[in-house]
């Protein structure tokens, strides 16, 4: 029987026909229903690509959790499902970070003990292995007597903006490291400009003395012509002029003084043109500093001050331009005889070592010389005042001068540095330890020469 | 009768130097001086003055002191008569330091005193001596 006609005519017929519309309905209700869940997956997935949070609860019973639920945005956060939270009760302690366990541990008690913990930060191992930083705050939930009898935990993920505070981090202490290292490479600057500044200064003075020397000759011959005119005129005046005028006498005697006192910085601004004109010849360092002696011999003898010699016999010869080496002993032995206007000892010494072996010779005036270098050493001691200690570092400055106004220019000491200097030797004056001062002059000797 | 003067020529461009110079060595009663200003005049002064010592500056326009001091080298009044140079060209110390000597010829740095100038001319002259009736 076919309940709805035989398989020919016109019941027949109809019965098919209806079947298809059927069928195609169905088959077209259920192609709609697919789309329909796939649609609808689609958007769960959108949706849980969005979720960064979730929600899990925490049933409490004496004081301790009795069973946890993780709600569905847990996937989203950490890659497993709420299933697989049930299934496996210590999955969550597992996820998190072992260096963060403590900490988590530690608030999960605070909330039994029935606190509110401020939320914690930690972080937790995804699912698919990343680490990934959460935020978890907890909101305990008590009964009418004020026992805690369960909490929610709001979970949220919070990686993108921890790694965002770390890039800052990083950024900021990168930015740290740029600063100190520009304001130590300003201060480099900074630094390298002041010796540029001081050099310049340097090379200026000098190419200013250079010009003053090469003025001073012709300054010298314009001056001293007229210095002459008034010397010779003051000794006409002293012969002529009434005796027994005290006041005369004098005043001719002050002029006499300042004509001398002018003649002798013509002749330092003379010395200090001369300085380069240099003919160094092997020379005996002793016979050249008894020399010296002997030209000033009647300042000496003026001074009443006792000479003492230590000239060390069989010195090397020295390549020494002598007139300029003259000049040298002679400024510091003027030097030494005006320290001592009080009377004194005047020591000069002359030996020759290897260098080093003179603790004496220590300091920067004598970085030039190597050890065990063979040098011949000239000292030129006195017994008087000394020189204020913070004057020494300018002792060589030109026109730097520790005298009494009109006892010398102070040109002289740094016309003796020029001549030493270009010798190639060393010069170092300082107070000696007891009393007095102390100049060391250290030579090289020739090749040849032998200790 | 005549002094047995020592006869001094002064040669310099500078008129107050040779006549403050003369002034003062007048004035010692040892000396008879005459005096120059201009170097290309000098040797003809020199030959007819006759003098037994020349101070002679260096620096001087014309004929300086090296070239001038030539000439009366060379010239047979003048032979054998010492020159002295005076000069503001070189300083006291290099002078001490030479010894009064430099290059072989003596020498006076500017600015000297009377002191010193007498005491060079006796160097060379010996000490002044009392006048003498004795012609030349």
């Amino acid at each position: 029987m076919y309940p709805f006609g035989g398989p020919a005519g016109a019941a027949g017929s109809i019965l098919p026909s209806k079947i298809n519309m059927h069928t195609t309905f169905l088959v077209q209700e259920r192609n709609k229903a697919e789309q329909a869940v796939q649609e609808s997956e689609q958007r769960y997935k959108r949706l849980l690509a969005s979720v960064t949070d979730y929600v899990y609860s925490v049933t409490v019973e004496h004081d301790e959790s009795a069973a946890t639920s993780h709600g569905p945005g847990c996937e989203a956060v950490t890659g497993y499902t709420s299933r697989e939270f049930e299934a496996d009760p210590f999955l969550w302690y597992r996820m998190i970070h072992s260096e963060d366990r403590a900490a988590v541990t530690a608030q999960a008690e605070r909330v039994l003990r029935g606190e509110t913990p401020p939320p914690l930060e930690h972080r937790i191992f995804h699912k698919d292995g990343s680490i990934r930083w959460i935020r978890n705050t907890t909101v305990p939930h008590k009964d009418e007597l004020g026992r805690l009898i369960a909490y929610d935990g709001l979970v949220s993920d919070i990686t993108e903006r921890k790694r965002a505070e770390e890039q800052l981090e990083r950024a900021y202490a990168e930015l740290s490291q740029n600063e100190a290292a520009l304001k130590t490479a300003l201060q480099k600057l900074e630094t390298a400009n002041k010796e540029l500044q001081t050099t310049q200064l340097q090379l200026i003075q000098a190419a200013k003395l250079e010009s003053v020397g090469t003025l001073a000759a012709g300054v010298a011959h314009e001056v001293k012509n007229p210095l002459q005119t008034i010397l010779m005129g003051v000794d006409y005046l002293a012969n002529n002029l009434p005796g027994g005028k005290n006041n005369t006498t004098m005043v001719l005697s002050d002029m006499r003084d300042a004509v001398v006192r002018a003649n002798v910085i013509v002749r330092e601004l003379l010395q200090l043109s001369a300085a380069t004109d240099f003919e160094p010849k092997e020379e005996d360092l002793n016979g050249l500093v008894e020399r010296s002696l002997w030209l000033i011999n009647s300042e000496i003898i003026a001074s009443q001050i006792s000479v003492v010699r230590k000239l060390e016999a069989d010195l090397p010869r020295v390549l020494l331009d002598r007139n300029k080496m003259e000049q040298v002993f002679i400024n510091l032995f003027i030097n030494a005889l005006q320290a001592m206007s009080q009377g004194g000892v005047l020591t000069v010494t002359t030996r020759h070592r290897r260098f080093g072996e003179d603790l004496k010779m220590s300091g920067p005036a004598f970085s030039q010389f190597k050890l065990g270098e063979r040098v011949v050493i000239a000292e030129v001691q006195d017994t008087g005042q000394g020189i204020p200690e913070d004057h020494l570092p300018r002792i060589f400055d030109p026109f730097f001068t520790t005298k009494p106004t009109g006892i010398g220019t102070g040109l002289g000491l740094s016309v003796v540095k020029k001549i030493i200097d270009l010798h190639g030797g060393a010069i170092d004056i300082r107070n000696a330890p007891l009393g007095g001062v102390l100049v060391t002059l250290v030579l090289k000797t020739e090749p040849e020469a032998k200790l | 009768m005549k002094n047995e003067k020592k006869r001094i020529l002064i040669v310099d461009d500078e008129p107050s130097i040779t006549r403050l110079l003369k002034l003062n060595l007048d004035q010692t009663g040892d000396y008879e001086v005459a005096t120059e200003n201009v170097s290309n005049a000098a040797l003809a002064t020199a030959e007819e003055f006759r003098p037994d010592l020349i101070l002679l500056d260096v620096m001087m326009p014309g004929l300086d002191g090296g070239n001038l001091a030539g000439k009366f080298q060379a010239s047979p009044r003048l032979k054998g008569v010492p020159l002295v140079f005076l000069t503001a060209a070189i300083t006291r110390e290099e002078v001490r330091a030479r010894h009064g000597v430099v290059g072989g010829l003596p020498f006076l740095a500017k600015p000297v005193n009377l002191h010193e100038v007498l005491g060079c001319l006796e160097r060379h002259l010996g000490a002044p001596r009392a006048p003498v009736t004795a012609s030349r």
